[in-house]
């Protein structure tokens, strides 16, 4: 009978323990691969190498001839504010579309436009820059159809303006299918019998979209933006590969900074940078597109 | 025991895997027995002889290193029963760990192979051996001007291995389209006439006539372009590198640059290499570093031919990369080094090393044993260059880790007056001191051909 309530208090300790062995190899993977680096990352940032606060490296960042750090951060932010919001619209009217139309073939039509997720930025990149060249696919579809008497150059310094829209070409062609998968999973979820029933009180279909889809689909639209967002502010590989550093973003200059002049308190600060936007465009997220009525309803 | 409930089992379950895994942990740490014996050192000591560390900060790419270890030193092997260990490693750790070598008095790197520019900081600070005191390489001939550079300090420093230079690629085509007053020899051979400001006027002369801008450098964030500025244009407009920095010539040079940048292929600031831009016919005139362009040469040996550089007011500048091998001082099995270097720098040898890696032999026996091909072309162009009379010899200055600064202060310059279109007086005086400041800091001499 002791023996029974000595095991027994010895598993009900180990009930109260297991949440948290439970909770412990994530925790341990955050701080290892998340917390730690954090740390680093602000001492290469604001300590030099004998452990003294310094701000030279926000100094070189901000004063430095060699710095592209204004031009990095306008275009950075230029790059998110545009893809994201075409991309947003577009995803939004295709998982509109696939919801609503019931076609032969919609399977492999859904297959076709989630591809470009399987293929990486670099690749991306590589693929339009061979069909943007003067040689190009484009080029000579445009020649042949008369459209244009001699190419157009889209690459190269003096060709800033057409460089960006190649990069925005690419980035919609490339992640468009990331928000799509989440406002198309998001759509489903939308329980067929509320809109029955809005049909039935006589709601007009744009007034069913209004009033049960797009709150519904809110959280969806938190996440597909959160997600889309964050990526976009790190955005390197196509941009590197079709435009080199004639558009520079904030991941190209921490790269730069690093591999080819070997400052890597600057390159850290970059990155400080990158997380910092991100943290404060996140919480505007949340702020923004928090569900209301649905948390009441927990 | 009834009465455990189903979540109370698991945890049991749950904390007998812990400990059980954490016994395992403890004893295997316990368990393992070293090998190692006393008697074991006689036959290490034998084995030791036979095996030798070799450092490099050249042939570092992942594709070299195998055609080093799988090929090169495989076959010495099997010649000489000697084990190499290829070791690559950037710049700034070979300096490190020689100097961290040296000062504790425990030397294990046998060979070091490494550009000029280090070599020279080696020597100066007696870290090498003088490399006389071992017999005659048999067989081979250096150029002079590689002999003469690999004395440094009152010793030979090293033996003169690999060299690479940057040349210019020229399309057969654009030979239709020569100014008036240049000819193909004048090109080809590297006369007097084959000038900077014939390049400009046959770049012009290509972009009235065809409509397109045929003339292209590598200049996009990985491409060697600044090479062109400091070991090239500078040196062939003002007589230096870094010492004329922002005099009346370099002014001139940066004009002349803004001209001739009308007639070059915008999407240069894209390319990291010429290869491709030649071979998809977008450039017909291209600068690059011989590795970069060797593969359009292999590729369509029949359509390229490889010229010198054209000539400046002050001469023929460009760029000389000497890749040396050295001994460290007190460095262990200092014969089978030896070896190595022998069967380095064996005319064959260094041909199996331009064919894989586009680096050129140092000795002039290997041009003789080079097939007609590719190469040859290549090697012709190199030739040439090398021996125009009015060649201006640059080289690269070893600045370690502050290397990438002084490639941006050129770059910074380029951009900020060929592209944003602003003075050339102002923009090279402000610069002029953060070059300077390089120097200073780490404490290296200027480049040639400064003096």
């Amino acid at each position: 009978m002791q023996e029974r309530r000595r095991l027994r208090g010895l598993l009900e300790a180990a009930d109260r323990v297991m949440p948290y062995l439970l909770v412990g190899p994530a925790l341990a993977y955050m701080f290892f691969f998340v917390g730690y680096p954090l740390v680093q990352g602000v001492r290469l940032a604001f300590f030099d190498e004998h452990g003294r606060f310094t701000t030279s490296n926000v100094d070189y960042l901000l004063h430095s001839p060699f710095s592209m750090f204004r031009d990095a951060l306008v275009y950075t932010l230029a790059l998110t504010a545009i893809v994201v919001t075409v991309e947003f619209f577009l995803a939004l009217l295709l998982a509109f579309f696939f919801n609503s139309v019931r076609f032969r073939g919609r399977n492999a039509a859904l297959y076709v436009v989630v591809l470009p997720l399987t293929i990486s930025d670099v690749a991306a990149g590589l693929i339009w820059y061979a069909m943007l060249t003067e040689n190009g696919f484009l080029n000579k579809l445009l020649l042949n159809l008369g459209l244009i008497s001699s190419p157009v150059e889209f690459f190269g310094w003096q060709n800033r303006g057409l460089e960006f829209l190649a990069v925005v070409l690419t980035e919609i062609w490339r992640s468009t299918a990331i928000v799509f998968v989440i406002l198309f999973a998001g759509l489903q979820m939308v329980s067929r019998e509320y809109l029955e029933a809005a049909e039935v009180f006589g709601a007009s279909s744009l007034q069913r979209l209004r009033y049960i889809v797009l709150p519904l689909l809110l959280p969806s639209i938190q996440a597909a933006l959160i997600i889309r967002t964050l990526f976009a502010l790190q955005v390197f590989g196509d941009v590197w590969i079709l435009a080199g550093r004639d558009i520079p973003v904030l991941a190209g200059e921490a790269y730069y900074e690093q591999v080819e002049l070997h400052h890597t308190g600057v390159a850290a600060l970059y990155a400080l940078i990158i997380a910092a936007i991100s943290i404060l465009l996140g919480f505007v997220y949340i702020r923004v597109f928090r569900a209301r009525y649905l948390e009441a309803g927990r | 025991m009834r009465g455990l409930s189903r979540s109370a089992a698991l945890g049991v379950a749950v904390l007998v895997v812990i400990v059980a895994a954490a016994a395992l942990l403890l004893a295997g740490r316990g368990g393992g027995t070293t090998t190692a014996s006393p008697s074991a050192a006689g036959a290490g000591a034998a084995a030791k002889a036979a095996k030798i560390v070799w450092a490099s900060t050249q042939l570092v790419p992942p594709k070299e290193q195998a055609f080093v270890k799988d090929k090169l030193l495989k076959k010495f092997k099997q010649e000489t029963g000697i084990d190499v260990d290829f070791v690559g490693m950037s710049y700034s750790d070979l300096s490190i760990k020689l100097e961290s070598e040296e000062k504790a008095g425990k030397v294990t790197i046998s060979l070091i192979a490494d550009l000029h520019g280090g070599l020279d900081l080696y020597a100066s600070k007696g870290w090498l051996e003088d490399l006389s005191k071992f017999p005659r390489l048999e067989g081979r001939t250096f150029p002079k001007v590689l002999e003469d550079y690999s004395h440094l300090h009152g010793i030979k420093a090293y033996v003169p291995w690999l060299t690479a230079t940057y040349v210019m690629v020229v399309n057969k085509k654009a030979f239709d389209y020569l100014p008036p007053g240049l000819t193909k020899e004048d090109v080809m051979k590297g006369t007097e006439k084959w000038t900077y400001d014939a390049l400009l006027a046959w770049a012009k002369n290509l972009e009235e006539k065809t409509g397109k801008k045929l003339l292209g450098f590598p200049a996009g964030p990985h491409g060697l372009f600044v090479r062109f500025l400091h070991g090239y244009l500078y040196p062939a407009f003002t007589g230096a590198q870094v010492k004329n920095f922002d005099s009346p010539d370099a002014v001139k040079m940066w004009n002349y640059l803004r001209e001739l940048w009308k007639y070059v292929n915008p999407a240069s600031t894209t390319w990291d290499a010429m290869a491709d831009p030649l071979l998809r016919g977008e450039v017909w005139i291209a600068w690059d570093h011989t590795a970069r362009i060797k593969d359009a040469i292999t590729t369509k040996p029949g359509d390229f031919v490889v010229v010198p550089v054209p000539r400046g007011p002050k001469g023929r500048g460009f760029i000389l990369v000497i890749v040396g091998l050295a001994i460290p001082k007190n460095a262990p099995s200092q014969d089978a080094a030896w070896k190595l270097v022998d069967y380095l720098t064996r005319p064959e040898t260094e041909v199996e090393v331009l064919k894989n890696v586009g680096f050129f032999p140092a000795v002039k026996e290997a041009s003789g044993v080079l097939p007609e091909g590719p190469l040859k072309i290549l090697a012709k162009g190199v030739d040439t260059q090398l021996s125009t009379r009015d060649a201006l010899v640059a080289m690269i200055p070893s600045l370690g880790a502050k290397g990438g600064d002084f490639k941006e202060v050129y770059l910074t310059a380029f951009k900020q007056i060929v592209l944003q279109g602003k003075d050339p007086a102002e923009v090279t005086k402000q610069l002029k001191p953060q070059l300077l400041r390089l120097f200073q800091e780490t404490g290296a001499p200027l480049p040639p051909p400064d003096k």
